[in-house]
């Protein structure tokens, strides 16, 4: 991996893949985290009629939303082989449990539409979503806590991902995901289950940024690398601007939900996504693998990268729209209190 | 050594399991999607209600069927990452880069359309449902070529050189359509379709044994199975081809398939073995039921041309013979059966017209429940072939350069172990729940629902801004 030789088009094209990755993964993350967290928040609800109109809010788009982990996944292997072959075989056990958790929920979906006992498959459908929540937070929290990689190869242990961090990191990510699905529900729905929704917003904004700031403290404490990288000036003027706009997104989230807006909670709770994933990003690049790897190592080759650039590169804007057209077709609420709305 | 805590057993395992899983069930989705989208274009084109019934009621089975591929898949895609790294790390730039495509250019295309076509129709026109539909049969059938481009670039690979335990692309264009190529995707497209009319023939013929909406089944029967007069030949031939490029391609494999151990000496034809026991150990079969010439005559078409035997090849070289050559007869003996109940059911319409009416036809109950049988054949035939593929191209992983045993990711056997348990476990559990919600399906039967609206005339459509619930 040391023999790739640092030439600067290799460089610009691994750093454009960095970025589009970067792309699908804010998607993937604020589009199956509100899908995962609505299944996370049905647990918490008693009766069945409103757990099935939770489900059938997200009933047309739960595959695509959770297609765009597929490109992830696709375009991660293309493009950074190395991070592909070696991040997810330290990150097996929580990798694989999280693919339990989504096939239990994907399946929930359709057996709940055609059975007849429909409080169990509503149930896999929130037990699933929390498996697959909870299991994120953990390879989150294990890819921060460092993935040792030597030589191209995983050289650490299957239990490495677990740890306090990462425990934190979980809560973090599934608390966040609920906010998500909390804040869609708000937009999907009227009557008391909207109230709910507007209810536990404060709790759940709450425990997410409690997580996010533990992250933001216990990293620089962790690397002295990053310390001197955030403190040194200029940089720290640039990366205070990251933490006081994620603050100021969540004192609007707290505005908003107390004014009973209803597209704007969710448009905060995506800022505070966002900022804190581009506080991530530019906490480590040009490291893929925090502390282990760093895009130009990792990359494909300048040919691959390419090939892929035109395959997949001219896609991008096609593929947003059609996504965003099937959100545009099943506009609309549902409405579990007025059962002729849905 | 003890299977169970072999590391890259366990790991071939998992992936063999999900794998034989994984593929009971997209190659009907892509069929089905192929078919629906016929189905709704003759409803838009003639406005016949009968084709819109035909269409939603194929798009249930469609709906079960997808959604268990869907689910199923995920975790093979993984599987390179967690279980295989080594491989992913040294074939990324080419595997990694086709996967890639796939997703973005196939994969999501079906699942950005498939909302709108399974729960659209009161939302959209019916030429923007025909629309989605197609981009649904059109994304998944985009899939599964550039998923059997992976696949066949693992049989055969071409177009990379392997240095320093990596794969340098030479040239894209020969490493996409590599050797197998041709002959890998038009055998699964073509399994594709032929599962997917057998399962509309049998799907019908059940009703017909039912005696129930027989003026409904008939046509649906009737034209699947003039349909697989041409798709299940067709299909024979392709494998026919298939396997005889192997002897250039991958003889090893071809052996295996045959059982054949030995090179025949020039002059003589080698014998095609209808039943052996093959023993590798002694690198013999312990007897063997043989046709002489026959295996010379399949592949060379001459009936003393030269076939490689397994000799030929060192020991470590060799791919286990039992599953392929088993695998093989199993395959061809259930394609040859669907190909029969095609022609001798073709026989039956054009000389027994009277015998094949909607008020008739249910008499003829061999040959029905004949149909019945052809869905367990077709899923065996296509399971028995990927076993043939796949343990055919052992021990290597990519074929010739990169040993499977190279290829795989050192993860603790106890881990290996639970995540193949789990696998078994939930697997098992959704397919028994599937067959469970299949059957209800068919139990229900057809709805003849009045279509949301008449194809084609976009501003009646009430634009109503709520949620399909579910019913």
């Amino acid at each position: 991996m040391e023999a790739v030789a640092v030439d600067s088009t290799h460089h610009l094209l691994a750093t454009i893949w960095f970025l589009i990755i970067g792309l699908f993964l804010v998607i993937y993350v604020v589009l199956d985290g509100f899908d995962l967290g609505v299944g996370v928040l049905s647990l918490f609800v008693g009766d069945e009629p409103r757990r099935a109109a939770m489900m059938s809010s997200l009933g047309s788009i739960w595959d695509a939303n959770e297609t765009w982990l597929v490109v992830i996944g696709g375009t991660l292997f293309g493009a950074f082989p190395l991070v592909y072959g070696t991040v997810l075989h330290g990150l097996y056990i929580p990798i694989i449990v999280m693919l339990l958790g989504f096939m239990l929920r994907g399946v929930s979906f359709e057996f709940h539409e055609l059975s007849a006992n429909k409080p169990i498959w509503s149930f896999t459908f929130g037990l699933g979503s929390l498996i697959a929540a909870v299991a994120q937070g953990f390879a989150l929290g294990g890819l921060l806590n460092g993935v040792e990689v030597i030589g191209g190869r995983f050289v650490g242990g299957a239990m490495d991902w677990l740890s306090p961090f990462s425990v934190f990191v979980a809560i973090g990510v599934t608390a966040g995901y609920a906010m998500l699905g909390s804040t869609y529900l708000i937009m999907k729905s009227r009557g008391m289950m909207q109230d709910a929704c507007f209810e536990r917003g404060h709790l759940l904004a709450l425990a997410m940024m409690v997580a996010a700031a533990a992250v933001t403290v216990w990293t620089p404490m962790q690397y002295p690398e990053i310390y001197t990288r955030w403190f040194s000036t200029p940089n720290v003027y640039y990366f205070a601007l990251l933490p006081i706009a994620a603050f100021g997104s969540f004192v609007m989230l707290l505005r908003a939900l107390k004014k009973r807006y209803e597209v704007a909670p969710f448009v905060w709770t995506t800022m505070i996504f966002l900022f804190s994933f581009i506080g991530l990003a530019a906490t480590w690049f040009p490291y893929i693998i925090p502390g282990a790897v760093t895009i130009d190592q990792a990359a494909a080759p300048s040919n691959t990268l390419v090939f892929m650039l035109v395959g997949i590169g001219m896609l991008i804007p096609v593929m947003i729209t059609y996504n965003i057209y099937q959100y545009v077709v099943f506009r609309g609420k549902v409405d579990p209190d007025h059962e002729h709305t849905y | 050594m003890d299977l169970l805590h072999n590391p890259e057993f366990l790991s071939r395992a998992q992936f063999g399991f999900i794998a034989l899983f994984h593929i009971l069930w997209p190659p009907l989705t892509i069929g089905l999607a192929l078919i629906l989208f016929g189905l709704e274009a003759a409803w838009v084109k003639t406005k016949n209600v009968f084709y819109y019934h035909q269409a939603r009621f194929w798009t249930k089975i469609f709906l079960i069927n997808f959604g268990v591929g869907v689910i199923s898949g995920l975790p093979m895609e993984f599987s390179f990452g967690t279980n295989w790294g080594p491989f992913s790390i040294a074939s990324g730039d080419f595997f990694g880069n086709i996967l890639g495509f796939e997703t973005a250019m196939a994969f999501m295309l079906e699942a950005g359309f498939l909302g709108i076509m399974l729960f659209g129709w009161k939302r959209v026109s019916a030429g923007m449902h025909l629309f989605a539909t197609g981009m649904v049969a059109f994304g998944s059938t985009l899939s599964a070529f550039w998923i059997m481009v992976a696949n066949s670039w693992m049989q055969t690979p071409a177009g990379v050189e392997y240095n320093n335990g990596k794969f340098v692309i030479t040239d894209y264009f020969d490493a996409i359509f590599n050797p197998d190529l041709a002959h890998g995707f038009g055998h699964m497209f073509m399994a594709c379709i032929e599962i997917s009319l057998v399962v509309v023939a049998g799907v019908s013929a059940y009703y017909l044994i039912q005696r129930r909406h027989r003026e409904f089944f008939l046509p649906s029967f009737k034209w699947a199975v003039i349909a697989l007069v041409a798709v299940a030949p067709l299909q024979i031939l392709i494998g026919d081809s298939a396997g005889g490029a192997l002897a250039q391609t991958q003889p090893a494999k071809l052996a295996a398939i045959e059982a054949l151990w030995d090179t025949n000496k020039p002059g003589t034809g080698a014998p095609w073995a209808i039943l052996a026991d093959p023993n590798q150990a002694e690198q013999k079969n312990n007897w063997e039921i043989s046709i002489p010439y026959v295996t010379s005559l399949i592949v060379t078409h001459s009936p003393t041309g030269t076939v490689q035997g397994l000799t030929e090849f060192k020991r470590e070289d060799q791919p286990p013979v039992w599953a392929p050559f088993y695998g093989f007869r199993v395959m061809v003996a259930a394609g040859v059966f669907i190909a029969f109940m095609a022609v001798i059911t073709l026989w039956m319409l054009w000389r027994r017209k009277s015998q094949m009416l909607a008020d008739s036809v249910s008499g003829n109950k061999w040959l029905l429940r004949g149909w019945l049988w052809t869905i367990p054949a077709a899923y065996i035939a296509i399971e028995a072939g990927w076993l043939v593929r796949e343990i055919g191209r052992q021990p290597w992983i990519v074929y010739g350069m990169m040993r499977t045993s190279e290829g795989v990711s050192r993860v603790p056997v106890p881990v290996l172990q639970w995540s193949l348990l789990s696998y078994m476990v939930f697997y098992t559990a959704i397919g028994i729940a599937a067959l469970v919600f299949m059957r209800g399906v068919l139990r229900k039967g057809p709805v003849f629902e009045a279509p949301p609206h008449q194809p084609a005339r976009h501003r009646d459509i009430e634009s109503k801004p709520a949620i399909e619930g579910s019913h």
